[in-house]
């Protein structure tokens, strides 16, 4: 596991965004290495749009958010759109490709990314969350449940050892062993950079250090 | 914010007489040119500077395109969308005074010769862009992919001018302008013909602005 | 500030993006079914209506030549656009926007059509030539045109299909944004494709292959140049 290189900051300052009317925002907050943040908030709140901003799926209508990595101080930091790889993200807007099996989809996700080839990468990180490769090496993803899905996802956020790692309603659909496996992986981001978690599920919330909450 | 400047009270007032004039000196003081069949080459000094100015707002669609994905300034939006909308009239206007020209002069409405042929892949051109601006809802991507596609649809719509000339003679008159460049009218029909393509240019620049304005109203009152 | 620098290589990921579009689609066979199908449902529409014994011989290289590429044509308007359409209906955009380089994207997904339609092709073309008793003087040539013009095609459809599928009305879309800009290419290979079925000596084609290559690396330098902005939000 590779730890972090350097101290990292997430900082977002007045972040919004507005799809005709406000989706989330204007907020601010900073996170410091090691911490997990919290980002709590009724249905609609905005949740899953500042997470998805802080991913760099989406650009913010006003305000900014910052990573800075590897012990940088001053200027503006990174953007997240422009740091993919430093980024991991799960949310129930996440599908990755039916078709292929869940180890399929971890290999070619590490080909994509341009990962240096290491075998059992996949299947270790499989087992790690609970899908053992001989029991589901065969079955399509689309013939997993919806818990296992979530467990592949997880996987696919943690594959390339993010600094930043967004977790969007990490605990649904999940079972108790899920839920001790997003504890986990929670633990092992501590020492890696940062977490943010966005839920309405107070298991999920009580992982987190500061708490952020949206109207 | 840089304002749309419009035009003067004055230069409006002289596009509205210069126009007048223009209509006036088409129909009643030039002389009809020659190999022409009847009065029917009047219709240069309307069909051609509306071709002109519809090519023209394409270009200028493609210029403001390509400044926006620079900048991503919605004024370039406005003025690449305003562009096209009035590009696709006088297109559109342009395809029917030609058609209704080559029905007097060759006796049928379409041929296919390659100017027709290129005024109608500009109107499929500028259809395409407006249809999808209308499919798109969000502000930005309606600007980001509209500009992408006219982009795109400048760089390979001039092909088909090289392509379609190999095979088809053109029934274009070359009394007008022809491939040299050379204009050969007459005196006062060379008078009426550059005053109008003047006048209609200002016009289109003046609707443009106009359009400019309304568009960013509109943007600022929905923000 | 710059971005730390991460060495992303372009092709591997292409490559990586290449190969899981044909393994779901080998898994899943939809492209490749409608698209078989429709081509040849359309092949079997003309050669019944107009076969090769209605046109008259001075005819045949014009009419041939334009129905083999209407033919092409539609095809690619009917299975070109599945690439993008798919990832964002399926949700798997997302993840492929995070991880994967926008040109790899790109150049993987047009690889992946550019076998799609070059299969189709290798597929109609032939039963066209014998249904239509298309009788093509100068071989070599229209293989270079049939080269040339589906790569055309599916360049300008693939970068097409990007654009549409963040839009409403994505079926008629897509074709009535493909048709102006794959008119050029069209009209130049039908073109050229009576001149491959008339003439024997090569070089008389060659101006429209040339113009072919032009507009081949013309609509993909663009797609390649344009694609980030319209791939990323």
């Amino acid at each position: 596991m590779r730890l972090s290189s350097g101290a990292m900051r997430l900082v977002a300052e007045n972040l919004s965004r507005s799809f005709g009317r406000r989706a989330f925002g204007p907020v601010s907050f900073r996170v410091e290495t090691g911490r997990v943040l919290g980002v709590a908030g009724e249905n609609g709140s905005g949740k899953t749009t500042l997470l998805k901003t802080l991913a760099g799926l989406i650009r913010p209508s006003a305000g900014r958010a910052k990573i800075f990595l590897d012990d940088e101080e001053a200027g503006d930091g990174h953007e997240p759109r422009d740091i993919p790889w430093r980024i991991g993200w799960v949310a129930p807007d996440l599908a990755l490709y039916g078709e292929l099996t869940a180890e399929e989809n971890l290999t070619f996700f590490e080909r994509v990314r341009g990962l240096a080839p290491a075998p059992g990468r996949a299947r270790t990180l499989l087992e790690r969350v609970g899908l053992p490769s001989e029991s589901h090496s065969q079955k399509s993803l689309s013939s997993l449940s919806t818990g296992q899905r979530q467990r592949v996802k997880l996987a696919f956020a943690t594959l390339h050892e993010p600094d930043l790692l967004l977790l969007d309603e990490p605990g649904a659909n999940l079972d108790e062993a899920g839920r001790s496996i997003v504890q986990k992986v929670v633990a092992s981001q501590r020492l890696r950079g940062i977490t943010v978690i966005a839920s309405n599920d107070p298991r999920d919330l009580a992982l987190s250090d500061e708490r952020v909450t949206l109207s | 914010m840089r304002a749309v400047r419009g035009l003067g009270t004055f230069v409006k007032a002289l596009l509205g007489l210069g126009m007048a004039a223009i209509c006036w000196a088409a129909f009643l003081w030039a002389r009809p040119a020659q190999n022409f069949v009847g009065e029917s080459s009047r219709i240069v000094f309307f069909h051609v500077p509306m071709a002109w100015v519809s090519t023209l707002a394409f270009f200028i669609a493609a210029w403001h395109s390509a400044v926006y994905l620079k900048k991503r300034r919605m004024e370039n939006d406005d003025a690449a969308a305003g562009a096209a909308r009035l590009g696709f009239v006088f297109c559109l206007l342009a395809t029917v005074t030609g058609s209704i020209f080559a029905r007097v002069m060759w006796n049928s409405y379409w041929n296919w010769d390659p100017r027709e042929t290129s005024i109608v892949l500009l109107l499929l051109v500028y259809g395409a862009y407006l249809g999808l601006r209308g499919a798109l809802e969000d502000p930005e991507r309606r600007a980001t992919l509209s500009a992408a596609y006219a982009l795109v649809a400048v760089v390979t719509v001039p092909f088909l001018t090289f392509a379609v000339p190999r095979m088809y003679e053109s029934l274009h008159p070359d009394t007008v302008i022809n491939a040299r460049g050379r204009i050969e009218m007459s005196a006062d029909i060379k008078t009426v013909f550059f005053s109008s393509m003047a006048a209609f240019m200002i016009l289109f620049f003046w609707m443009w602005n106009l359009d400019r304005k309304v568009s960013r109203i509109v943007r600022e009152r929905a923000a | 500030m710059s971005a730390p620098h991460k060495a992303t290589g372009i092709l591997p990921a292409a490559i990586a993006v290449f190969r899981r579009e044909l393994l779901a689609e080998w898994r899943t066979r939809v492209a490749v079914n409608s698209l078989f199908l429709f081509a040849f449902a359309v092949l079997v529409l003309v050669a019944y209506a107009v076969g090769p014994t209605r046109l008259s011989p001075e005819d045949r290289p014009t009419v041939n030549a334009v129905l083999l590429w209407v033919v092409l044509f539609f095809s690619a308007m009917t299975g070109l656009s599945r690439t993008f359409v798919h990832e964002e209906d399926a949700g798997t955009a997302a993840a492929l926007r995070l991880s994967a380089p926008p040109p790899s994207v790109l150049l993987g997904k047009l690889l992946a059509n550019v076998a799609l339609l070059g299969a189709v092709t290798a597929f109609i073309v032939p039963l066209f030539v014998v249904l239509m008793g298309f009788t093509i003087r100068d071989l070599p040539l229209f293989v270079l045109l049939l080269l040339l013009g589906t790569f055309g095609l599916a360049s300008a459809s693939t970068f097409t299909a990007a654009l549409v599928s963040k839009a409403s009305a994505r079926g008629t879309l897509f074709a009535v944004l493909a048709i102006p800009l794959l008119l050029p290419p069209l009209v130049g290979a039908v073109l050229a494709t009576r001149v491959a079925a008339t003439e024997t000596e090569f070089s008389a084609g060659l101006d429209f292959a040339r113009l072919l290559v032009a507009y081949d690396g013309v609509v993909t330098t663009a797609a390649f140049l344009l694609f980030d902005a319209v791939w990323r939000e």
